[in-house]
């Protein structure tokens, strides 16, 4: 019997799972809209990942968590490891690629950029409060212009004179865009355009100051759209690579960092059909009335957390 | 002003905000208060509804920490003689506070206005050769004590503050000696002490084994010498101490966070300018507004550590 990891990425879109042996070799994995139901979304990952594992030959002896939802689904699957998705995004991509110098990662509502010196992360930074130039910029976008977010690339590839579109904040980049249509600009030169201003938006809030050297590796929901790595490659003067498997790099970290750790639990895949749910309740024991979720199993509670003090805490 | 020229009062109460600078000068306004046998109210710690509470009545526009100050004045309305509001516009050349401290006390009485509730305040004006002393010594005059009552009572105030101060300064320096991963604050003490605002971030990272030491607690005037190395022209008094403390302190800890309340105007220009100049240390920039959850600054705070930690090869 082999031992094996799992590692989910629960994530404000989507929710990644990979099941890896000792090799980091994937033996299992899967991609799912989280859809506002981490809970859900976790079971239906697992049963996609149990279809595609040898349970004969291998056992999951632990099992990692990241992404948005990593605390809830950590308490759900009983982790072992329960780590933020950035930490994780610099262990999967390094062991991946051990010469890589800079992580690029634009997700649905973050975007985050990892500097890495001999395969250790150095430095980072996060977008700060605004959402500007990450996915979800992009999809209203597109929704806008009338196209699927997947055609965004192809429309992009095919114009050459990009529109210069206001990329310092989404708002103005929006009503930008609504100009520069109106005034009579080819949709492929916007939807360039608007490529171009994601890239500009990065580069200038969360890459700025930063030193991007290469090979670049960039990741996360949004680098599966062609028209943005174009832009990326132009704007650094570099190749900016994508891997097949880029958007299981979060589930891959966690898997890695669950195999690095102390901690042993086996899996149960026996979770998927297990009621769980969540309740959330003000404390209410001082003005602060923090609210303090309870994850219940059935009718046991499992956990509890969000009160500031001990005046909330739930046994 | 304070123009009402009382008979000395007996039994008078004055009630202290606990927000902005109450944080940096609580010693000395208590000891001198109490001095002239006059009872302090204080406002409580801030919570959820002291936020709110302020936030109903500040300008949209100004930072969380003014808007939890007003929660705090309103928390006192009616509840003794006075709320004491200082105004502390500048201690001489080059040593301005920010805007906000220059405009509270009138902007206090205007808030307020229907209520009737008395305010007292002090002016303090480098510009129009207005000392701190002197300014003392118009409140209590005003109040109807003699010259020579106040002098004492703001003489051994003074004391005491320094007292504390040192006393301050002496607890850290165990932490700067401490092994392990040491990171430095840097923020307004408004923001850092604040205990809804603030302490959830020195407890995480008390709670991930981190020691921080605080950039503020350092030899003032040193710190105003020293923090030319980072910026020559910088204006204002709590930022120069900050830089001061950053010049001073940044080749004994693993890395720096700038704690920010959204939308501070002078940590707007001096963090930015930090961010363009401390090349060689990891940074973090955490801005901290009314909407934020505990979870997006944990998982900033998290990786960050986990970043510096990852470069040490100690996680």
């Amino acid at each position: 019997m082999k031992q094996a990891y799992l590692g989910i990425d629960v994530g404000s879109i989507s929710t990644k799972g990979v099941i890896i042996d000792d090799d980091n070799k994937i033996l299992s994995s899967a991609y799912i809209w989280t859809e506002g139901d981490p809970i859900g979304a976790s079971k239906r990952l697992l049963s996609l990942l149990e279809k595609q594992f040898d349970k004969k030959n291998y056992r999951i002896v632990a099992t990692g968590t990241t992404g948005s939802a990593r605390k809830l689904v950590g308490t759900i699957v009983g982790a072992t490891m329960v780590k933020n998705e950035i930490t994780a995004h610099a262990v999967g991509t390094t062991t991946f690629y051990p010469e890589v110098r800079t992580i690029l990662e634009i997700g649905g509502q973050d975007s985050k950029i990892i500097l890495v010196e001999n395969g250790v992360a150095v430095d980072y930074a996060m977008n700060t409060l605004c959402a500007a130039g990450t996915g979800a910029f992009l999809s209203s976008q597109a929704k806008r212009l009338g196209i699927e977010v997947e055609e965004i690339g192809e429309y992009a590839a095919r114009s050459e004179h990009p529109t210069q579109i206001a990329a310092r904040c989404t708002v103005f980049a929006e009503s930008d865009l609504v100009h520069k249509l109106q005034m009579g600009h080819p949709r492929e030169d916007v939807i360039a355009g608007v490529c171009n201003a994601v890239v500009a938006n990065y580069l200038n809030n969360v890459g700025k100051g930063k030193k991007i050297l290469s090979p670049v590796v960039f990741q996360g929901g949004v680098s599966k759209n062609s028209g943005v790595v174009a832009a990326f490659e132009k704007a650094l003067g570099c190749k900016v690579t994508v891997d097949e498997n880029g958007h299981l790099m979060g589930a891959l970290g966690a898997a890695i960092l669950a195999r690095k750790g102390k901690g042993r639990r086996p899996f149960d895949f026996a979770v998927e059909d297990t009621e769980f749910h969540v309740r959330e309740a003000g404390c209410g024991r001082c003005p602060n009335n923090c609210e303090i979720i309870c994850v219940y199993s059935g009718d046991k509670l499992i956990d509890a957390w969000g009160n500031r003090c001990e005046r909330g805490a739930v046994h | 002003m304070i123009l009402m020229r009382d008979r000395r009062p007996e039994g008078l109460t004055v009630g202290i905000p606990q927000g902005l600078l109450y944080h940096r000068y609580s010693v000395l306004w208590s000891a001198f208060f109490k001095g002239l046998g006059i009872t302090p109210v204080y406002s409580g710690p801030t919570s959820r509804k002291v936020l709110e509470e302020g936030a109903g009545v500040e300008v949209d526009e100004t930072c969380l920490s003014a808007k939890i100050y007003m929660g705090h004045v309103k928390a006192l309305i009616g509840r003794c003689d006075y709320i004491f509001v200082p105004r502390v516009d500048t201690f001489g050349h080059f040593r301005d506070m920010c805007v906000r401290f220059q405009a509270l006390y009138d902007q206090c009485r205007n808030l307020f206005r229907s209520t009737g509730q008395k305010f007292l305040t002090y002016n303090v004006d480098g510009e129009f050769g207005i000392t701190e002393e002197m300014a003392f010594l118009e409140l209590g005059q005003s109040l109807g004590f003699s010259k020579g009552e106040v002098k004492k009572a703001y003489a051994a105030a003074k004391k005491e503050e320094q007292r504390a101060w040192r006393e301050k300064l002496k607890a850290q320096e165990p932490l700067l000696k401490a092994g392990g991963t040491k990171i430095l604050l840097s923020g307004h003490s408004y923001v850092l002490d604040d205990p809804y605002v603030g302490k959830p971030i020195t407890d995480f990272l008390r709670s991930i084994d981190v020691t921080a030491i605080r950039a503020d607690v350092v030899n003032r005037e040193l710190a105003l010498k020293k923090s030319v190395e980072l910026s020559p022209t910088c204006k204002w008094e709590v930022s120069r101490e900050l830089l001061g403390g950053i010049a001073l302190y940044r080749d004994q800890v693993d890395g720096i966070i700038l704690v920010s309340a959204f939308p501070c105007g002078p940590d707007a220009m001096v963090n930015e300018l930090l961010t363009r100049k401390l090349k060689d240390i990891p940074l973090l920039n955490l801005v901290l507004d009314a909407q934020s959850g505990a979870a997006g600054v944990e998982t900033r705070l998290e990786s960050f550590v986990d970043i510096i930690r990852l470069k040490k090869g100690a996680l």
